[in-house]
């Protein structure tokens, strides 16, 4: 635990460092990029309209059931989708998908030294493997927030207008008496808090893959649990930060 | 297309999005119409930025900004220490004037706060977009409930001191009012008592005999009579006894009249 604590310190003083110094892999970063937003974006769009449309419906029940009034949903929904909701889900999401792609690339990588030949041949592999990555995470996962929130939000707002009788500008003037402006702010520096953990982990977990079929899968299963936990208690402390503002 | 101009897509679209959200939550207010004001309070009540403004119900703005101003007096030198500035939406302008009063109302299952705005009269003046005026403060509910403490302590502090004497009182009271049951229940006896119940009878038709006679003695016909008599009395002043024996011997009436 605590080898793999230091190990994941070092990797991370390095990517740091190695942040500010030449050559910069804009291409390599953009093509990141595209993976962790571009393709990840309809999968997480659908995931977060299940997701918004099942909290507002769970939110009504609950009051309705408690105080027997559900007039304030649309704005308890409309924040906790936008505080909580719309960042964690994307992560946990990102996880999965990029997380355990990027461990086992990393991993197989290591497995068949190719890391090694990147080293023979000069090029630091945290450079050239971790930094484009943490770009594209840190990038993707502020992108992918806003778009979740938002389609979460829109989502929500069709359903009470379904389901719960809130019409859309019932809906927009609940949402506007609880949430703010911030909140939106908070939730993409969640989503980029989160960007920063996933490549970072599971690059780590690449690093350390042992041979064989059974050493890559096992680093893919450790990111992706490592990288949730890491995630779940980032989002514990920085909604505690932000209840103070 | 290339992999970055999918991504530059993506993040127009995000930039986009975020930039609708300003604008639903009012963050951005490109075709704004509105007019502001700053009311000074000295107690907001819990008004936050944010909160709505209304008149005669109505939602027509928006509190922008809150602020602390330590130093500033009205034209009446009075201090007030907080700036609540207002949005007001241009189509209510026109009912705010200068003789409109400024509240801090409560609405809502969750006791929303909101700037209610009375409208003034015709005759009043238009405000000018940014111009200054005194809002009424609202009651301080703390303020109020500490001083029902107080005043529970002292009614309670009376009470302990004058415990012998108000007792006293009570009793009295107490007593009093047997007393007056006592009575109540006399005169209830007496009432079905016949000769008390004659008495009361006839005391009922005297009264009844004196208020017709004081009715007619408040008629018409009384009063031209008292009147003729004051004339009466007016022409008869002036004469003397030998006058008076003449006029009755023209009359015909015979009287022995000394002076």
């Amino acid at each position: 635990m605590f080898e793999h604590f230091v190990s994941f310190t070092e990797m991370t003083t390095h990517a740091i460092f190695s942040a500010f110094r030449p050559p910069v892999r804009i291409k390599e970063s953009f093509q990141q990029l595209y993976f962790v937003a571009n393709q990840s974006l309809i999968i997480i769009v659908f995931c977060v309209c299940f997701a918004a449309m099942v909290t507002i419906l769970e939110s009504s029940f609950h009051m309705r059931l408690v105080v027997q009034n559900d007039s304030m949903v649309p704005g308890f929904a409309a924040m906790l989708i936008l505080r909580e909701l719309g960042a964690v889900v994307t992560a946990l999401l990102l996880t999965s998908r990029v997380g355990a792609g990027i461990a086992a690339e990393v991993g197989l990588m290591q497995t068949t030294e190719q890391i090694d030949a990147l080293k023979m041949l000069g090029i630091d592999p945290v450079q050239y493997l971790v930094l484009p990555r943490l770009f594209a995470c840190i990038f993707g996962g502020m992108i992918l927030t806003i778009v979740a929130d938002l389609v979460c939000i829109y989502s929500a707002m069709l359903v009470s207008d379904m389901y719960l009788g809130f019409s859309p500008a019932m809906f927009i003037s609940g949402m506007r008496r609880f949430v703010h402006f911030k909140d939106l702010i908070f939730s993409v520096i969640k989503g980029a808090s989160f960007g920063v953990v996933i490549p970072l982990v599971s690059c780590h977990f690449g690093f350390r893959c042992k041979s064989g079929a059974e050493g890559v899968g096992l680093a893919t299963t450790n990111s992706v649990v490592t990288s949730s936990i890491v995630i779940i208690i980032i989002d514990f402390v920085l909604s505690y930060l932000f209840t103070h503002f | 297309m290339k992999a970055e101009a999918k991504v530059g897509l993506l993040f127009l679209g995000s930039l986009i999005l975020v930039v609708g959200f300003a604008y639903v939550m009012g963050i951005i207010t490109p075709f704004s119409n509105n007019k502001s004001l700053n009311v000074r309070y000295n107690y907001a009540g819990g008004l936050e930025e944010g909160s709505p403004v209304r008149v005669m119900g109505i939602k027509v703005g928006k509190v922008r900004r809150i602020e602390f101003e330590p130093g500033f007096k009205t034209k009446n030198d009075e201090e007030v220490k907080l700036r609540v500035e207002i949005d007001v939406e241009k189509k209510a302008w026109a009912s705010i004037r200068k003789d409109s009063k400024f509240f801090i109302n409560l609405a809502g299952v969750i006791g929303e706060k909101f700037l209610e705005i009375s409208p003034g009269s015709t005759n009043a003046e238009e405000f000018s977009s940014g111009d200054s005026v005194r809002g009424e403060d609202p009651p301080r509910i703390d303020q109020l409930i500490s001083q029902s403490y107080g005043l529970a302590g002292k009614i309670i502090e009376l009470v302990n001191k004058n415990e012998g004497s108000i007792s006293n009182v009570i009793a009295q009271l107490d007593k009093l009012t047997t007393n007056f049951n006592k009575t109540l229940i006399l005169l209830d006896k007496t009432s079905k008592n016949k000769d008390m119940a004659r008495l009361l009878d006839n005391a009922i038709k005297i009264s009844d005999d004196v208020a017709y006679l004081t009715g007619n003695l408040r008629s018409k016909k009384a009063e031209d009579t008292y009147a003729l008599v004051q004339k009466l009395l007016f022409r008869l002043e002036p004469l003397d006894g030998p006058a008076i024996k003449k006029f009755f011997q023209e009359e015909g009436v015979k009287a022995k009249i000394s002076f």
